[in-house]
């Protein structure tokens, strides 16, 4: 009788884990392949983008801001953090582009309520992909407020190149054969193009430098020795992630990898950060105020 | 004086430990193994690997192993195995230093790992802890900036046998986060499947398979790489 219960009350936690909408985690995701792969999330995003064209943002200066934030787990009933970001972005005079680095949403339903907030934002907003958004099979969802995972841009004053970003999905913990490839093609193209510095910004952090990680996990250690020595090959200055809700700062063969906090309401002593971009380069958090 | 002492001190503990039989009867030996591997980073590549096995004492044995890949990669790794004989199956201390030289990447990883093992016939499990440095070939020994310290990992290592270890055949079963060649970090679990055949007294035929998968544990999960291994053994 008791293995019954306890066989019930375990199927019961597990199934409410997979199937509950307000669910954070997808556990069939976390341990089996759940819908679109990388490599067909790369072909569509590529196929998207080609439809688009390059982006170029002219800043009008040569000084502008950039504001990050990342993992904000918004649900219907809980995005004050991400609203207090965008309000903030706004606020700001100077010219300014703002990143999410992914894991905007938690659990189902959620993309209409993180889309209309990030819809609020009055310049350039742009979204790199987190496990959390493409949890319970969500890619095809995010894919249509967000249209691609991988990607890149570059900001100008007038003629004048200032700086490359590139998105990269790394939802899965690696970045898979094709989009590996693009991004070796990318940098070896674009480093020879006299921008100011590049930077390249995703969801999945590569070091696991503490026990602030918790129970995130990383990419494979082969991509982790790949990935690095790529970036220090085409001077990378910057890689910005999230993933672990922690802050930390690393610099391994002169990239500087920046990991935030998080943004989700229901954590504490949470920051995003700006950037001021210029000759030099400087990053400061905010913390967020008891909203 | 002073000098002798402390060497009794230390060859004391050895001496004692030696004087009783230990779990299993493992012999010195060389291992030769091919490997054949893909994963999505480093693509279709072969690995030669090399093994030597050296019990020091029932009590003691050491491990020393090579891996060439062609995939520029070069690693080796020495264990040392303190090991205890319990009325059930077999306690052990695992120490493992490894190396690896990933020249492709101009970068050496550099683990070294402590942790408690217990095996008995169908079964052995072990439990412990790792440190890693990344360190950049390109070192300026004024700056921190070219080496990567990861101070804490967990080590686990869960075997199932079907057969007992004496058995002249095997098939076992392990979930673990570490093999011979590699140590990954503690939501890396790597899957494998290993057998051996005893030709003869001093022959073994060995043969593995292994599955490495990506993004378990709080990520997306997805195939990331395999490999097969065979090889022989010879037994002294």
């Amino acid at each position: 009788m008791t293995k019954k219960i306890l066989y019930i009350a375990l199927s019961a936690l597990v199934f409410m884990a997979c199937a509950n909408e307000d669910s954070t985690l997808d556990m069939k995701g976390m341990f089996s392949p759940n819908g679109e792969t990388v490599q067909v999330r790369f072909a569509q995003s590529m196929a998207y983008n080609d439809t688009v064209g390059e982006i170029h943002l002219d800043m009008h200066a040569d000084d502008y801001v950039i504001y990050v934030c990342t993992d904000s787990h918004i649900t219907r009933k809980s995005h004050k953090l991400l609203d207090y970001f965008i309000d903030q972005y706004n606020a700001a005079s100077t010219p300014k582009l703002a990143l999410h680095l992914g894991d905007h949403i938690d659990g189902q339903k959620n993309y209409p309520c993180v889309d209309s907030i990030l819809n609020l934002a009055n310049d350039h907003l742009f979204n790199a992909l987190g496990n959390h958004d493409i949890y319970f099979k969500q890619w095809p969802i995010y894919r249509s407020y967000f249209h691609t995972s991988a990607y890149w841009f570059d900001t100008n004053n007038g003629n004048k190149k200032l700086d490359l970003f590139i998105c990269l999905d790394s939802a899965e913990g690696s970045l898979g054969v094709d989009q590996t490839n693009w991004l070796k093609k990318l940098l070896e193209a674009k480093s020879q193009e006299g921008y100011r510095r590049i930077i390249v910004f995703t969801h999945t952090h590569l070091w696991k430098l503490d026990g602030s990680q918790g129970h995130t996990s990383n990419m494979a250690l082969e991509e982790t020795y790949e990935l690095t020595s790529l970036l220090a090959q085409y001077n990378v200055e910057f890689v910005w992630c999230g993933h672990q809700h922690a802050r930390q700062s690393v610099i391994f063969k002169g990239v500087n990898y920046l990991v935030l906090d998080s943004s989700k309401d229901s954590e504490e002593g949470q920051a995003y950060i700006t950037v001021e971009m210029g000759e030099n380069c400087f990053y400061h958090y905010h913390n967020y105020p008891k909203l | 004086m002073r000098n002798t002492i402390l060497l009794f001190a230390l060859l004391c503990p050895l001496w004692l430990m030696a004087a009783n039989p230990g779990f299993g009867d493992r012999r010195y030996s060389v291992t030769f193994l091919g490997e054949y591997s893909y994963n999505k980073t480093w693509g279709h590549h072969g690995n030669f690997d090399l093994q030597a096995l050296m019990p020091i004492n029932q009590h003691f044995e050491m491990e020393a192993k090579f891996q060439f890949s062609t995939a520029n990669v070069y690693t080796g790794a020495v264990q040392l195995r303190p090991k205890f004989q319990l009325p059930v199956g077999e306690l052990f201390v695992e120490t493992d230093i490894m190396y690896r030289a990933v020249v492709r990447n101009q970068l050496g990883d550099m683990t070294a790992a402590l942790g408690v093992g217990y095996r008995m016939d169908y079964v052995s499990v072990t439990l412990g802890v790792f440190s890693r440095i990344l360190d950049d070939y390109q070192r300026s020994w004024h700056s921190n900036e070219n080496y990567v310290v990861e101070p804490f990992n967990l080590l686990y290592r869960l075997e199932v046998f079907c057969r007992p270890q004496n058995n002249p055949w095997n098939l076992s079963f392990m979930f673990s986060n570490v093999d011979d060649y590699q140590m990954e970090r503690m939501w890396q679990p790597l899957f494998s499947i290993g057998a051996w055949y005893d030709i003869n007294e001093h022959w073994r035929l060995n043969f593995a398979a292994q599955c490495k998968p990506t993004g378990m544990f709080h990520l997306d999960a997805t195939f990331y790489g395999a490999t097969g291994r065979v090889g022989f053994t010879y037994k002294f």
